[in-house]
């Protein structure tokens, strides 16, 4: 590839030449700086007693953990830890959906033809995206949670559900042996599902009948989850919490920090996806809308048929972004002692000292958490636009 | 016109290749362009006259065979490089005026920061330019403010002001609305007549027929016919370009 | 017939559309002419609109009330009557809050002048109530939690210096924007310096309202280099320092504040050279300075990438080295095109401030809102001690984000 070779030019002003050695400095560069820090690490480490490796994660927590998955202070550093993160996935992944409900609802009123309605949903964006997270969540950990009612004198929905100042306690499903088993028909089942519903789109192609995917599909699945339920034994159950004095039995039981954290995550997150959709729903074409209302489609038919579905295409990268937000947002859980992983390094920090295995450890949590977030907002995002491209 | 060439070669390209990614933009093309000539390409789109003059001063890197500007070769030498810049202007179909700076600092930017001029001077370079293609009085506003040919014309001023010997022109009239487009050709015929060495890509025939020493026409990333306006027009002999000005002759 | 609006880059961040939005309807209608057609129009069009305002007037309603039973009769205010200098200063010694006076004052008098030049005002009688409003209440509010005169004073010339500042600035006129921009930048380092120098306040001892400003302020400043240079290396076509840069960038994004500070905390005093002892809170804001800049590099690159290719070319053929082009050619656009998203960063910055509240160390605002209800004698009060907090962090946020859309108009953003 190299032009005629009689002039090679010498080679401090050969463009290609100093592209690389610029290259080679700043590596060299980097490097070095990086073998300085390193050092130093490894100096100050050893002066405190301590090394570099993660052989520690194995030894004995010998700490508490006020909620989670299994677990008791004989268990490793690295099992705590495990809890730390399974507690981060449980806010985080309950917070995207309801935030994303929230914020959809409020997006939606924040474009209603009724002024009021207008207005409202205008000032609980405005109040809520000023306000910092963290300001929130304490506010709901101290000034709501907390001062709820003691349990036993407390607030209960429906006869069904309680709130105290113990946390919430809400009807929900028990798994009995056979459960798994039953795991599996339903994901057998949806499998048939899908297949039934691209054969019924084949047929449609082949002879024009019409597809009828939704209730054929619908019907695989139903068959063979009824089937399966009966032949399991019937696994779950709906359990209804009961309460007493000392505390709340059965059904699902949300501490008070888990709520509070919740409670300030979704709020706040709603109001940033809120803008969101009102923007992607804004970006949509006048001339959409304006074609559904000539084809006679009544406005919540032109919502959901027309506008919703391409202003959530445009929707999806800067959702994606705010739900990677909430997920690190919810490490805030360490302000009010929500043992997230934040929160269960640092007492780890505390007993055994090793701070940058364990941030190292944390980061690369969260960097995993980030990119698997991302990539399912990826799949999303391909699986919709080809579908149809907007423009 | 040919009077104007005392036959120097400043512009020789042998042979010269390039691809884009798989595409092979340029095919092997050979021309030389004398000092004076005006010299016109004309061509289908992606045919790769604009890959062709860009790579004359390193806009685009060839990657076979061999340019020679004023006797400097193009090659990976960044003095080489600098040297042939230099000597040529440039103006853009898209005119690409710098929009926060004023016409003035526009055209000043250069000769002050690459050729050190103190500041005195370079304005009145610039104001003399300005004369020249007809705006003196636009000298202070900024880019946004005037119209098309206006632009394209302190684009042309912008690249006279560093004295070049060779001025290139890719397509300049071809985003302009049609009342503005002669205002730019007068500008050039202007610039065609003072001696300068122009290669000009345009689909201005008549431009061409006025001033052209030499008509080029490309296709597919080769020169398939070359000569004088006259016979070229009027008389093409292959005929691939007798198809094209089929086509954008009326 | 006007384009859809373009989707802006920051969704996040989208200016709140106000009365004259835009709302989802297709059929134009004719224009409300007496106020009760406008009710009807947009209250009661239908009857299922209808009943939504009804509702929805009932709920509005009995929370107002709620609120304003709880505000005026049974909140007990007096956690943050005893606190008020704590909140706004921290730990910052009494006998030393001349200096926090003095950087008022520059500050103050510096943002006069920028009004009067910048801002043309037109009083229309929404704009005077949504000044006089909020004025009103906080004097009354003031009234209340103030007592000395001394602070009365103190605040009167504060308002007496903005004021004259406003009038300074409309009479230098618009032209002189740029010595303006040196004189803010050069304001930084002259706080810092009132409240250090002869003698001065260590920064441990800063806290409060004032940590915040301070700690965003120096994260931003310090930031934009430092992401500037970040940005330039993700678009090098080196792809050593490209990949280097991106790298980075995404991993200081994808971690959050809370951990990076901890590691500033733990981890960064061990990367830097033995004998050097940074101080709490310097560490804190290197960290907030450099998570910082991975956002100002993302920023400045999508500036970037909004100047055309064209650009650079005629730039390269005049014979531009690559460092003046960026200098004289580059840079000014794409700055000035990412003007909004960096107010935008700006005010989250200064949200994120609170997060030093989580690490126990520094006693900034939200961690002495937090220990106010904490002493035995405000025990109890927990959301009286936190809602003035909250409510400062609202008013210098919402007050920045309505700022930045006015001077967005202004300074003209997207016109060139």
């Amino acid at each position: 590839m190299a032009t005629a070779a009689h002039t090679r030019p010498p080679f401090w002003r050969d463009v290609r030449v100093l592209r690389v050695a610029g290259q080679a400095v700043f590596v060299i560069l980097v490097v070095v700086v990086a073998r300085e820090m390193f050092l130093n690490l490894e100096f100050g480490v050893r002066r405190q007693g301590i090394d570099l490796s993660f052989d520690f994660l194995q030894q004995r927590a010998g700490f508490e953990i006020k909620e989670g998955i299994d677990y008791s202070p004989n268990q490793s550093f690295l099992r705590a830890f495990r809890v730390g993160v399974v507690n981060t996935i449980a806010v985080a992944s309950v917070g995207i959906v309801l935030a994303t409900v929230l914020g959809l609802v409020i997006g939606v009123a924040r474009l209603s033809p009724n002024w009021l309605l207008r207005r409202m949903a205008q000032a609980f964006v405005e109040l809520i995206r000023n306000v910092p997270v963290l300001v929130q969540i304490i506010f709901w950990y101290v000034a709501v949670v907390l001062a709820l009612p003691v349990i036993g004198g407390g607030l209960s929905v429906w006869g069904v559900a309680y709130l105290s100042n113990r946390g919430a306690a809400i009807p929900w499903v028990r798994a009995e042996p056979g459960a798994g088993a039953f795991g599996l028909v339903v994901l057998v089942g949806l499998a048939a599902a899908a297949a039934a519903w691209r054969w019924r789109l084949r047929v449609h192609e082949r002879t024009g009948a019409p597809p009828r995917r939704f209730p054929v599909a619908a019907a695989v699945f139903g068959a063979i989850a009824v089937a399966g339920y009966a032949a399991t034994g019937g696994p779950l159950s709906i359990e209804v919490p009961q309460v007493d004095r000392f505390g709340y039995e059965g059904g699902f039981q949300a501490s008070p920090e888990y709520t509070a954290l919740l409670l300030g995550l979704v709020i706040y997150t709603a109001a940033f996806i809120a803008e969101i959709i009102r923007g992607s729903i804004q970006a949509v074409p006048k001339g959409q809308r304006e074609a559904a209302e000539a084809l006679g489609l009544t406005p919540g038919q032109q919502l959901r048929l027309v506008v919703l579905p391409q202003a959530l295409r445009i929707a999806i990268p800067p959702l994606n972004s705010q739900y990677l937000n909430l997920t690190k947002n919810s490490s805030l859980g360490v302000a009010i002692g929500f043992p997230e992983i934040i929160s269960v390094s640092g007492t780890i920090i505390n007993q055994a000292g090793r701070a940058t295995q364990m941030l190292l450890l944390v980061m690369a949590t969260y960097l995993t958490l980030s990119l698997l977030i991302s990539a399912a907002m990826n799949g999303l995002n391909r699986l919709v636009a080809s579908r149809g491209a907007l423009r | 016109m040919s009077e104007r060439t005392n036959g120097e070669a400043m512009i020789v390209a042998e042979d010269v290749e390039k691809w884009f990614a798989g595409f092979q933009a340029l095919r092997g093309v050979s021309t030389t362009v004398r000092r004076g000539e005006v010299v016109v390409i004309v061509g289908p789109s992606g045919s790769g006259k604009s890959t062709f003059i860009r790579t004359i001063n390193r806009l685009e890197r060839h990657d076979k065979g061999r340019i020679v500007v004023d006797g400097i070769e193009l090659t990976d030498d960044i003095r080489n490089i600098e040297r042939i810049r230099s000597e040529i202007g440039i103006v853009f179909q898209s005119f690409n005026l710098f929009p926060h700076l004023r016409v003035v600092e526009n055209l000043t930017l250069a000769p002050r920061n690459v050729r050190r001029w103190p500041r005195a001077k370079a304005e009145e370079k610039a104001r003399q330019l300005l004369e020249r293609v007809g705006i003196p009085e636009q000298a202070r506003k900024y880019p946004s403010q005037l119209s098309g040919g206006q632009q394209q014309r302190v684009a042309i001023a912008r690249a006279l002001v560093m004295e070049p010997k060779i001025m290139l022109f890719d397509e300049p009239t071809s985003a302009l609305d049609p009342e503005m487009i002669k205002e730019v050709l007068d500008v050039m015929k202007e610039l065609a007549t003072s001696g300068i060495t122009m290669v000009v890509i345009t689909h201005e025939i008549g431009f061409a027929k006025e001033v052209a020493d030499r008509v080029l026409f490309f296709e597919e990333g080769r020169v398939v016919e070359e000569g004088p306006p006259g016979e070229f027009f009027s008389n093409p002999r292959e005929e691939r370009t007798k198809q094209f000005l089929s086509q954008i002759l009326v | 017939m006007s384009r859809p609006p373009a989707v802006p880059r920051d969704l996040e961040r989208a200016p709140m559309v106000g009365a004259d939005e835009r709302v989802v309807e297709v059929a134009p209608v004719a224009a409300p002419a007496t106020t009760r057609e406008w009710l009807r129009q947009n209250l009661f069009s239908s009857w299922p609109n209808g009943l939504l305002t009804i509702v929805t007037s009932a709920i509005l309603l009995y929370l107002a009330f709620r609120l304003l039973r709880f505000v005026f009769v049974s909140a007990d205010w007096s956690v943050l009557k005893a606190n008020l200098r704590v909140y706004m200063t921290g730990r910052f010694p009494v006998e030393e809050l001349w200096r926090v006076w003095a950087a008022v004052y520059l500050v103050t008098a510096l943002a006069g002048i920028s009004r009067g030049m910048l801002l043309r005002t037109r009083w229309t009688t929404t704009r005077v109530l949504s000044v006089a409003v909020p004025v009103v209440l906080l004097i009354g509010a003031l009234l209340y939690l103030v007592d000395s005169a001394r602070v009365w004073l103190l605040l009167g010339v504060a308002v007496a210096v903005l004021l004259v500042g406003t009038v300074v600035g409309r009479r230098l006129g618009p032209t002189r924007r740029a010595p303006l921009l040196v004189a803010w930048v050069l304001a930084f380092p002259a706080v810092i310096l009132t409240l250090r120098a002869f003698g001065g306040v260590k920064p441990e001892l800063w806290g409060g309202f004032l940590l915040n400003v301070i700690v965003a302020t120096v994260a931003i400043f310090a930031s934009f280099p430092l992401g500037l240079i970040l940005a330039l290396g993700r678009r090098s076509r080196l792809p050593a320092v490209s990949a280097f840069s991106v790298g980075v960038i995404e991993v200081v994004r994808g971690v959050p504040l809370v951990a990076w500070l901890f590691f500033g905390q733990f981890v960064l005093p061990l990367l830097l050279p033995a004998g050097l002892a940074v101080p709490n809170i310097v560490r804190a804001m290197i960290m907030f300075t450099i998570f910082s800049a991975a956002y100002v590099a993302e920023i400045v690159r999508g500036g970037l990438q909004g100047v055309p290719e064209g650009q650079y070319e005629a730039a390269r053929a005049l014979g531009l080295r690559p460092a003046r082009m960026m200098a004289l050619v580059i840079l000014p656009q794409a700055l000035r095109s990412t003007i909004p998203a960096m107010i935008s960063h700006f005010i989250s910055l200064f949200k994120d401030t609170s997060l030093l509240a989580a690490l126990g160390l520094f006693s900034e605002l939200l961690r002495t809102a937090r220990r106010a209800s904490a002493s035995i004698e405000f025990i109890g009060l927990q959301a009286e001690a936190l809602l003035p907090a909250a409510l400062i962090f609202w008013v210098v946020a919402f007050s920045m984000s309505r700022w930045s859309q006015r001077v967005e108009v202004r300074v003209g953003v997207g016109e060139r």
